[in-house]
Protein backbone atom coordinates (compact mmCIF):
# COMPACT_ATOMS: atom_id res chain seq x y z
CA UNK A 1 0.00 0.00 0.00
CA UNK A 2 0.84 3.50 -0.47
CA UNK A 3 3.31 5.01 2.33
CA UNK A 4 1.04 6.73 5.34
CA UNK A 5 1.88 9.69 6.36
CA UNK A 6 3.30 8.86 9.51
CA UNK A 7 5.38 6.49 8.22
CA UNK A 8 6.74 9.59 5.10
CA UNK A 9 6.93 11.68 8.22
CA UNK A 10 9.05 9.08 10.15
CA UNK A 11 11.45 9.18 6.84
CA UNK A 12 11.64 12.77 6.68
CA UNK A 13 14.66 13.54 9.37
CA UNK A 14 14.92 17.32 8.97
CA UNK A 15 11.01 17.68 9.87
CA UNK A 16 11.59 15.89 12.75
CA UNK A 17 14.89 17.51 13.98
CA UNK A 18 14.42 20.74 12.51
CA UNK A 19 17.87 22.11 11.82
CA UNK A 20 17.40 25.98 11.14
CA UNK A 21 21.17 27.47 11.39
CA UNK A 22 20.55 28.83 7.45
CA UNK A 23 18.22 31.35 9.64
CA UNK A 24 20.40 34.44 11.51
CA UNK A 25 19.88 34.92 15.04
CA UNK A 26 18.40 37.89 14.80
CA UNK A 27 15.36 36.03 13.07
CA UNK A 28 14.77 33.94 16.53
CA UNK A 29 10.83 35.25 16.41
CA UNK A 30 10.85 33.43 12.56
CA UNK A 31 12.28 30.20 14.16
CA UNK A 32 9.80 30.01 16.87
CA UNK A 33 7.01 30.33 13.99
CA UNK A 34 8.60 28.10 12.10
CA UNK A 35 9.48 25.55 14.78
CA UNK A 36 5.72 25.67 16.36
CA UNK A 37 4.26 24.99 12.64
CA UNK A 38 6.71 21.86 12.16
CA UNK A 39 5.75 20.35 15.51
CA UNK A 40 1.80 20.71 14.72
CA UNK A 41 2.93 18.95 10.72
CA UNK A 42 4.43 16.22 12.50
CA UNK A 43 1.32 15.59 14.62
CA UNK A 44 -0.92 16.23 11.47
CA UNK A 45 1.16 13.56 9.58
CA UNK A 46 1.20 11.14 12.81
CA UNK A 47 -2.47 11.88 12.22
CA UNK A 48 -2.74 10.86 9.03
CA UNK A 49 -4.64 14.24 8.21
CA UNK A 50 -3.94 15.05 4.88
CA UNK A 51 -5.88 18.90 4.41
CA UNK A 52 -3.90 19.57 7.27
CA UNK A 53 -0.71 18.45 6.17
CA UNK A 54 -0.99 20.37 2.75
CA UNK A 55 -1.68 23.70 4.58
CA UNK A 56 0.98 23.54 7.09
CA UNK A 57 3.44 22.08 4.65
CA UNK A 58 2.48 24.63 2.10
CA UNK A 59 2.80 27.22 4.94
CA UNK A 60 5.84 26.20 5.86
CA UNK A 61 7.52 26.21 2.49
CA UNK A 62 6.17 29.89 2.28
CA UNK A 63 7.61 30.79 5.91
CA UNK A 64 11.19 29.05 4.80
CA UNK A 65 11.54 30.77 1.36
CA UNK A 66 10.49 34.26 2.99
CA UNK A 67 12.77 33.93 5.88
CA UNK A 68 15.69 32.42 3.84
CA UNK A 69 15.41 34.81 0.67
CA UNK A 70 15.20 38.02 3.36
CA UNK A 71 18.06 36.77 5.28
CA UNK A 72 19.76 36.48 1.69
CA UNK A 73 18.69 39.96 0.54
CA UNK A 74 23.09 41.37 0.89
CA UNK A 75 24.03 38.05 -1.23
CA UNK A 76 21.24 38.76 -3.75
CA UNK A 77 21.72 42.59 -4.19
CA UNK A 78 25.57 41.73 -4.49
CA UNK A 79 24.81 39.41 -7.50
CA UNK A 80 21.62 40.96 -9.19
CA UNK A 81 23.17 44.72 -8.91
CA UNK A 82 19.85 45.72 -6.88
CA UNK A 83 17.27 43.64 -4.60
CA UNK A 84 14.33 44.93 -2.58
CA UNK A 85 12.93 42.29 -0.28
CA UNK A 86 8.81 42.42 -0.66
CA UNK A 87 7.28 40.47 1.87
CA UNK A 88 4.51 41.05 0.48
CA UNK A 89 5.33 38.46 -2.57
CA UNK A 90 3.47 35.19 -2.91
CA UNK A 91 5.00 31.67 -2.39
CA UNK A 92 5.16 31.73 -6.14
CA UNK A 93 7.33 34.78 -6.47
CA UNK A 94 9.44 33.22 -3.63
CA UNK A 95 9.98 30.02 -5.35
CA UNK A 96 11.10 32.06 -8.67
CA UNK A 97 13.39 34.30 -6.88
CA UNK A 98 15.03 31.24 -4.65
CA UNK A 99 14.73 28.97 -8.03
CA UNK A 100 16.82 31.67 -10.12
CA UNK A 101 19.59 32.78 -7.35
CA UNK A 102 20.25 29.45 -5.31
CA UNK A 103 19.82 26.80 -7.90
CA UNK A 104 23.13 25.26 -6.76
CA UNK A 105 21.72 24.71 -3.27
CA UNK A 106 18.21 23.01 -4.49
CA UNK A 107 15.52 23.67 -7.51
CA UNK A 108 11.85 23.72 -5.94
CA UNK A 109 9.35 22.16 -8.78
CA UNK A 110 6.48 25.01 -10.05
CA UNK A 111 3.75 21.74 -9.00
CA UNK A 112 4.80 23.34 -4.99
CA UNK A 113 2.33 26.04 -5.46
CA UNK A 114 0.04 23.69 -7.37
CA UNK A 115 0.01 21.80 -4.08
CA UNK A 116 0.01 24.42 -1.63
CA UNK A 117 -3.55 26.47 -3.34
CA UNK A 118 -5.68 23.27 -3.29
CA UNK A 119 -5.85 24.83 0.25
CA UNK A 120 -8.95 26.49 -2.01
CA UNK A 121 -11.46 24.50 -2.48
CA UNK A 122 -12.46 25.94 -6.29
CA UNK A 123 -8.64 24.86 -6.64
CA UNK A 124 -8.85 21.09 -5.55
CA UNK A 125 -12.16 20.45 -7.34
CA UNK A 126 -9.97 20.61 -10.58
CA UNK A 127 -7.65 18.30 -9.79
CA UNK A 128 -8.02 14.37 -9.75
CA UNK A 129 -9.81 12.95 -6.42
CA UNK A 130 -6.19 11.50 -5.03
CA UNK A 131 -4.37 14.91 -5.51
CA UNK A 132 -4.73 15.85 -1.63
CA UNK A 133 -3.24 12.75 -0.72
CA UNK A 134 -0.32 12.77 -3.07
CA UNK A 135 0.09 16.68 -2.31
CA UNK A 136 0.61 15.82 1.55
CA UNK A 137 2.86 13.18 0.51
CA UNK A 138 5.13 14.77 -1.81
CA UNK A 139 4.88 17.90 0.69
CA UNK A 140 5.97 16.51 3.50
CA UNK A 141 9.32 14.99 1.42
CA UNK A 142 9.79 18.32 -0.53
CA UNK A 143 10.10 20.34 2.65
CA UNK A 144 12.13 17.97 4.20
CA UNK A 145 14.38 18.04 1.62
CA UNK A 146 14.69 21.82 1.13
CA UNK A 147 15.39 21.84 5.01
CA UNK A 148 18.25 19.50 4.57
CA UNK A 149 19.22 21.64 1.55
CA UNK A 150 19.64 24.92 3.45
CA UNK A 151 21.08 22.95 6.62
CA UNK A 152 23.86 22.24 4.43
CA UNK A 153 23.89 25.49 2.95
CA UNK A 154 24.18 26.70 6.11
CA UNK A 155 27.36 24.74 7.35
CA UNK A 156 29.36 26.17 4.32
CA UNK B 1 42.31 35.09 -25.72
CA UNK B 2 40.92 37.69 -23.52
CA UNK B 3 42.35 37.88 -19.80
CA UNK B 4 41.28 38.63 -16.46
CA UNK B 5 42.47 42.52 -16.87
CA UNK B 6 40.98 42.76 -20.18
CA UNK B 7 37.14 41.66 -18.80
CA UNK B 8 35.19 44.27 -18.46
CA UNK B 9 33.50 43.78 -15.39
CA UNK B 10 31.67 47.17 -15.09
CA UNK B 11 29.79 46.67 -18.15
CA UNK B 12 28.82 43.16 -16.55
CA UNK B 13 27.95 44.99 -13.14
CA UNK B 14 26.52 47.72 -15.10
CA UNK B 15 24.20 45.20 -17.15
CA UNK B 16 23.39 43.06 -14.28
CA UNK B 17 22.09 46.30 -12.46
CA UNK B 18 19.76 47.21 -15.64
CA UNK B 19 18.45 43.74 -15.49
CA UNK B 20 17.00 43.98 -12.59
CA UNK B 21 15.97 47.35 -12.74
CA UNK B 22 13.82 46.24 -15.87
CA UNK B 23 12.61 43.15 -14.21
CA UNK B 24 11.50 44.97 -11.00
CA UNK B 25 9.77 47.76 -13.72
CA UNK B 26 8.19 44.52 -15.65
CA UNK B 27 6.65 43.16 -12.20
CA UNK B 28 5.74 46.31 -11.16
CA UNK B 29 3.74 46.60 -14.75
CA UNK B 30 2.12 42.75 -14.32
CA UNK B 31 1.34 43.54 -10.55
CA UNK B 32 -0.52 47.19 -11.47
CA UNK B 33 -2.27 47.06 -14.39
CA UNK B 34 -5.73 44.83 -13.54
CA UNK B 35 -7.44 43.67 -16.67
CA UNK B 36 -4.48 43.07 -18.32
CA UNK B 37 -2.33 40.03 -18.84
CA UNK B 38 1.34 40.58 -19.75
CA UNK B 39 2.69 37.81 -22.12
CA UNK B 40 6.25 38.90 -23.10
CA UNK B 41 8.62 41.51 -22.18
CA UNK B 42 11.96 41.82 -23.92
CA UNK B 43 14.77 43.89 -23.35
CA UNK B 44 15.67 44.94 -27.01
CA UNK B 45 19.09 46.83 -28.24
CA UNK B 46 20.40 46.24 -25.14
CA UNK B 47 23.41 48.62 -24.26
CA UNK B 48 24.89 48.70 -20.59
CA UNK B 49 26.62 52.06 -21.25
CA UNK B 50 23.49 53.58 -22.71
CA UNK B 51 21.27 56.05 -20.91
CA UNK B 52 18.40 54.51 -22.93
CA UNK B 53 17.11 51.32 -22.54
CA UNK B 54 14.35 49.40 -24.78
CA UNK B 55 11.46 47.38 -23.35
CA UNK B 56 8.66 45.70 -25.60
CA UNK B 57 5.96 44.49 -23.64
CA UNK B 58 3.25 42.62 -25.61
CA UNK B 59 -0.33 41.73 -23.54
CA UNK B 60 -2.71 39.37 -24.34
CA UNK B 61 -6.37 39.83 -25.71
CA UNK B 62 -7.49 42.37 -28.38
CA UNK B 63 -8.02 45.81 -26.18
CA UNK B 64 -5.26 48.14 -26.57
CA UNK B 65 -3.66 49.13 -23.46
CA UNK B 66 -5.08 52.03 -21.76
CA UNK B 67 -1.87 53.63 -20.44
CA UNK B 68 0.55 55.43 -22.60
CA UNK B 69 4.00 54.35 -23.87
CA UNK B 70 6.70 56.43 -22.60
CA UNK B 71 10.05 57.23 -21.28
CA UNK B 72 10.30 56.07 -18.00
CA UNK B 73 13.12 56.79 -15.34
CA UNK B 74 14.36 53.48 -14.17
CA UNK B 75 14.89 54.77 -10.52
CA UNK B 76 11.18 55.45 -10.20
CA UNK B 77 11.06 53.63 -6.89
CA UNK B 78 13.15 56.22 -5.42
CA UNK B 79 11.01 59.37 -6.69
CA UNK B 80 13.72 60.03 -9.03
CA UNK B 81 13.30 60.95 -12.75
CA UNK B 82 17.21 60.59 -13.48
CA UNK B 83 19.05 57.91 -15.70
CA UNK B 84 18.91 55.31 -16.96
CA UNK B 85 15.53 55.29 -18.59
CA UNK B 86 13.56 52.96 -20.47
CA UNK B 87 11.77 53.68 -23.48
CA UNK B 88 8.89 51.17 -23.20
CA UNK B 89 6.02 50.06 -25.91
CA UNK B 90 3.38 48.00 -25.01
CA UNK B 91 1.29 46.82 -27.36
CA UNK B 92 -1.22 43.75 -27.79
CA UNK B 93 0.34 40.41 -29.24
CA UNK B 94 -1.73 40.64 -32.54
CA UNK B 95 -1.00 44.26 -33.22
CA UNK B 96 2.52 43.62 -32.64
CA UNK B 97 2.12 40.70 -35.03
CA UNK B 98 0.49 42.72 -37.76
CA UNK B 99 3.38 45.35 -37.64
CA UNK B 100 6.46 42.68 -38.10
CA UNK B 101 4.47 41.02 -40.77
CA UNK B 102 3.95 44.55 -42.45
CA UNK B 103 7.58 45.79 -41.76
CA UNK B 104 10.13 43.17 -41.00
CA UNK B 105 12.43 46.00 -40.05
CA UNK B 106 10.91 46.34 -37.00
CA UNK B 107 11.57 42.93 -36.32
CA UNK B 108 14.88 42.95 -36.95
CA UNK B 109 15.23 45.85 -34.36
CA UNK B 110 13.28 44.13 -31.79
CA UNK B 111 15.69 40.78 -32.37
CA UNK B 112 18.86 43.10 -31.83
CA UNK B 113 20.46 42.10 -28.94
CA UNK B 114 17.68 41.20 -27.08
CA UNK B 115 16.87 39.34 -23.81
CA UNK B 116 13.13 37.92 -22.75
CA UNK B 117 12.48 39.14 -19.25
CA UNK B 118 9.37 37.72 -18.73
CA UNK B 119 7.19 35.47 -21.00
CA UNK B 120 4.13 33.41 -20.43
CA UNK B 121 4.30 30.96 -22.83
CA UNK B 122 0.54 29.35 -22.40
CA UNK B 123 -0.30 33.04 -24.12
CA UNK B 124 2.23 33.65 -26.67
CA UNK B 125 1.17 31.82 -30.20
CA UNK B 126 4.42 30.01 -32.04
CA UNK B 127 5.51 32.61 -34.25
CA UNK B 128 6.90 35.02 -31.09
CA UNK B 129 8.06 31.66 -29.43
CA UNK B 130 10.26 31.26 -32.24
CA UNK B 131 11.12 34.87 -32.57
CA UNK B 132 12.56 35.37 -29.51
CA UNK B 133 13.82 31.45 -29.23
CA UNK B 134 12.11 30.99 -26.22
CA UNK B 135 12.73 27.80 -25.32
CA UNK B 136 11.10 25.87 -22.45
CA UNK B 137 10.83 22.25 -23.45
CA UNK B 138 13.58 19.80 -24.67
CA UNK B 139 13.03 18.56 -28.15
CA UNK B 140 11.01 15.16 -28.25
CA UNK B 141 9.70 15.76 -24.68
CA UNK B 142 6.63 14.26 -23.90
CA UNK B 143 4.27 15.20 -20.97
CA UNK B 144 2.36 12.78 -18.96
CA UNK B 145 0.69 12.22 -15.64
CA UNK B 146 0.79 9.74 -12.91
CA UNK B 147 -1.76 7.38 -12.45
CA UNK B 148 -2.26 5.13 -9.51
CA UNK B 149 -2.79 0.96 -9.25
CA UNK B 150 -6.47 1.88 -7.97
CA UNK B 151 -7.17 4.32 -11.22
CA UNK B 152 -5.64 1.91 -13.52
CA UNK B 153 -7.67 -1.17 -12.31
CA UNK B 154 -10.95 0.77 -12.49
CA UNK B 155 -9.99 3.07 -15.62
CA UNK B 156 -12.30 1.99 -18.86
CA UNK B 157 -9.99 3.28 -21.33
CA UNK B 158 -7.22 5.73 -21.78
CA UNK B 159 -9.44 8.58 -22.97
CA UNK B 160 -11.20 9.07 -19.68
CA UNK B 161 -7.77 8.55 -17.82
CA UNK B 162 -6.70 11.53 -19.88
CA UNK B 163 -9.86 13.18 -19.44
CA UNK B 164 -9.56 13.06 -15.56
CA UNK B 165 -6.07 15.02 -15.63
CA UNK B 166 -4.93 16.23 -18.94
CA UNK B 167 -6.92 19.95 -17.92
CA UNK B 168 -4.47 20.41 -15.05
CA UNK B 169 -0.73 20.68 -15.22
CA UNK B 170 1.37 17.87 -16.19
CA UNK B 171 3.29 15.77 -13.37
CA UNK B 172 6.10 14.79 -15.55
CA UNK B 173 7.63 15.12 -18.62
CA UNK B 174 10.04 12.68 -20.31
CA UNK B 175 12.71 12.36 -23.12
CA UNK B 176 12.86 9.17 -24.52
CA UNK B 177 16.15 7.65 -24.64
CA UNK B 178 15.61 4.36 -25.76
CA UNK B 179 12.41 2.71 -27.58
CA UNK B 180 12.11 -0.89 -28.32
CA UNK B 181 11.11 -1.83 -32.22
CA UNK B 182 7.67 -3.03 -31.39
CA UNK B 183 7.25 -0.15 -29.42
CA UNK B 184 6.48 -1.77 -26.32
CA UNK B 185 9.44 -0.41 -24.07
CA UNK B 186 11.25 2.29 -24.11
CA UNK B 187 12.87 4.31 -21.28
CA UNK B 188 13.49 8.04 -20.87
CA UNK B 189 14.98 10.80 -18.70
CA UNK B 190 12.20 12.16 -16.04
CA UNK B 191 11.74 15.80 -16.25
CA UNK B 192 9.87 18.43 -14.09
CA UNK B 193 8.95 21.38 -14.48
CA UNK B 194 10.81 24.22 -13.02
CA UNK B 195 10.01 28.41 -13.44
CA UNK B 196 8.43 27.14 -16.53
CA UNK B 197 10.77 25.24 -18.17
CA UNK B 198 11.28 21.46 -18.28
CA UNK B 199 14.40 20.03 -16.41
CA UNK B 200 15.69 17.09 -15.90
CA UNK B 201 14.61 15.72 -12.60
CA UNK B 202 18.56 14.50 -10.03
CA UNK B 203 18.63 11.62 -8.46
CA UNK B 204 18.21 12.85 -5.54
CA UNK B 205 15.09 15.73 -7.00
CA UNK B 206 12.97 12.59 -7.84
CA UNK B 207 12.57 11.09 -4.57
CA UNK B 208 10.02 13.35 -2.96
CA UNK B 209 7.81 12.25 -5.55
CA UNK B 210 4.63 9.82 -4.82
CA UNK B 211 5.44 7.54 -8.00
CA UNK B 212 8.53 7.16 -6.76
CA UNK B 213 8.20 6.45 -3.26
CA UNK B 214 5.21 3.47 -4.47
CA UNK B 215 7.60 2.14 -6.79
CA UNK B 216 9.87 1.81 -4.08
CA UNK B 217 7.56 0.25 -1.92
CA UNK B 218 6.49 -2.52 -4.90
CA UNK B 219 3.24 -0.80 -5.85
CA UNK B 220 2.49 -0.88 -9.69
CA UNK B 221 2.64 2.92 -11.37
CA UNK B 222 1.77 4.12 -14.23
CA UNK B 223 2.36 7.20 -16.39
CA UNK B 224 -0.24 8.54 -19.20
CA UNK B 225 1.03 11.16 -21.40
CA UNK B 226 -0.20 13.60 -24.01
CA UNK B 227 -1.40 11.93 -27.17
CA UNK B 228 -2.52 8.19 -25.09
CA UNK B 229 0.49 6.25 -24.35
CA UNK B 230 -0.09 4.38 -21.79
CA UNK B 231 2.99 3.05 -19.32
CA UNK B 232 3.89 0.72 -16.13
CA UNK B 233 6.87 1.79 -14.74
CA UNK B 234 9.07 -1.16 -14.66
CA UNK B 235 12.03 0.18 -12.50
CA UNK B 236 13.84 3.41 -12.25
CA UNK B 237 17.88 3.94 -12.38
CA UNK B 238 20.42 6.14 -12.18
CA UNK B 239 22.54 6.28 -15.30
CA UNK B 240 25.73 8.70 -15.69
CA UNK B 241 25.48 10.09 -19.37
CA UNK B 242 26.96 12.93 -20.28
CA UNK B 243 26.39 12.06 -23.83
CA UNK B 244 22.54 13.49 -22.97
CA UNK B 245 23.84 17.23 -22.28
CA UNK B 246 23.14 18.60 -25.63
CA UNK B 247 19.54 17.22 -25.93
CA UNK B 248 18.06 18.69 -22.25
CA UNK B 249 17.88 22.09 -21.29
CA UNK B 250 19.94 21.38 -18.28
CA UNK B 251 23.07 19.27 -17.45
CA UNK B 252 22.54 17.86 -13.89
CA UNK B 253 25.65 17.40 -11.69
CA UNK B 254 28.34 14.81 -12.89
CA UNK B 255 25.83 13.99 -15.51
CA UNK B 256 23.91 11.71 -13.47
CA UNK B 257 19.67 11.20 -14.43
CA UNK B 258 17.05 8.84 -13.22
CA UNK B 259 16.34 6.61 -16.30
CA UNK B 260 12.72 4.98 -15.76
CA UNK B 261 12.25 2.34 -17.81
CA UNK B 262 8.61 1.89 -19.14
CA UNK B 263 6.22 -0.87 -20.54
CA UNK B 264 3.45 0.07 -22.84
CA UNK B 265 0.20 -1.93 -21.02
CA UNK B 266 -3.55 -2.04 -22.26
CA UNK B 267 -6.08 -0.88 -19.87
CA UNK B 268 -8.06 -3.75 -18.46
CA UNK B 269 -11.25 -4.88 -20.22
CA UNK B 270 -14.10 -3.15 -18.57
CA UNK B 271 -17.63 -2.52 -18.96
CA UNK B 272 -19.03 1.00 -19.16
CA UNK B 273 -20.78 1.22 -15.74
Amino acid sequence: MTDTLKSTCEQCLYLRDPQLEFLPAAFERQRELILRDLRELVTAASLEQEKSVVLLAGGLLEAVLFCFIESQSGYIEARRGSFTFDPEQSLSNFVSIFNRWFSDVHSIPDLVVDYRDIVHINRELQFDPDICSRAARELLRLLDSLLGRLAEYAKK
Amino acid sequence: MANVAQFDLGTHGREARLRALLEDLVQAHINSRPGTRLALAVWHQKDANSDYQHLLELIAGDAMPGFPNDRLSLLWKTGSQTPPYADVFCTTINDFMRRVTADPGQAARYKERFEVLFFDKDLLPPELVEMFQILTEPSGLIKGWVISEEEYDSAQNVQVLLSKHSHTRPLLGLVKTTESADFEYCRGIVHVQIEKKWLPVSPEGIRPYSYYADWQRGRRVYFVFEGGSLYQVLKFEVKGAPELAHRLLRRNADDRYPEVYLRTVPVPARPAA
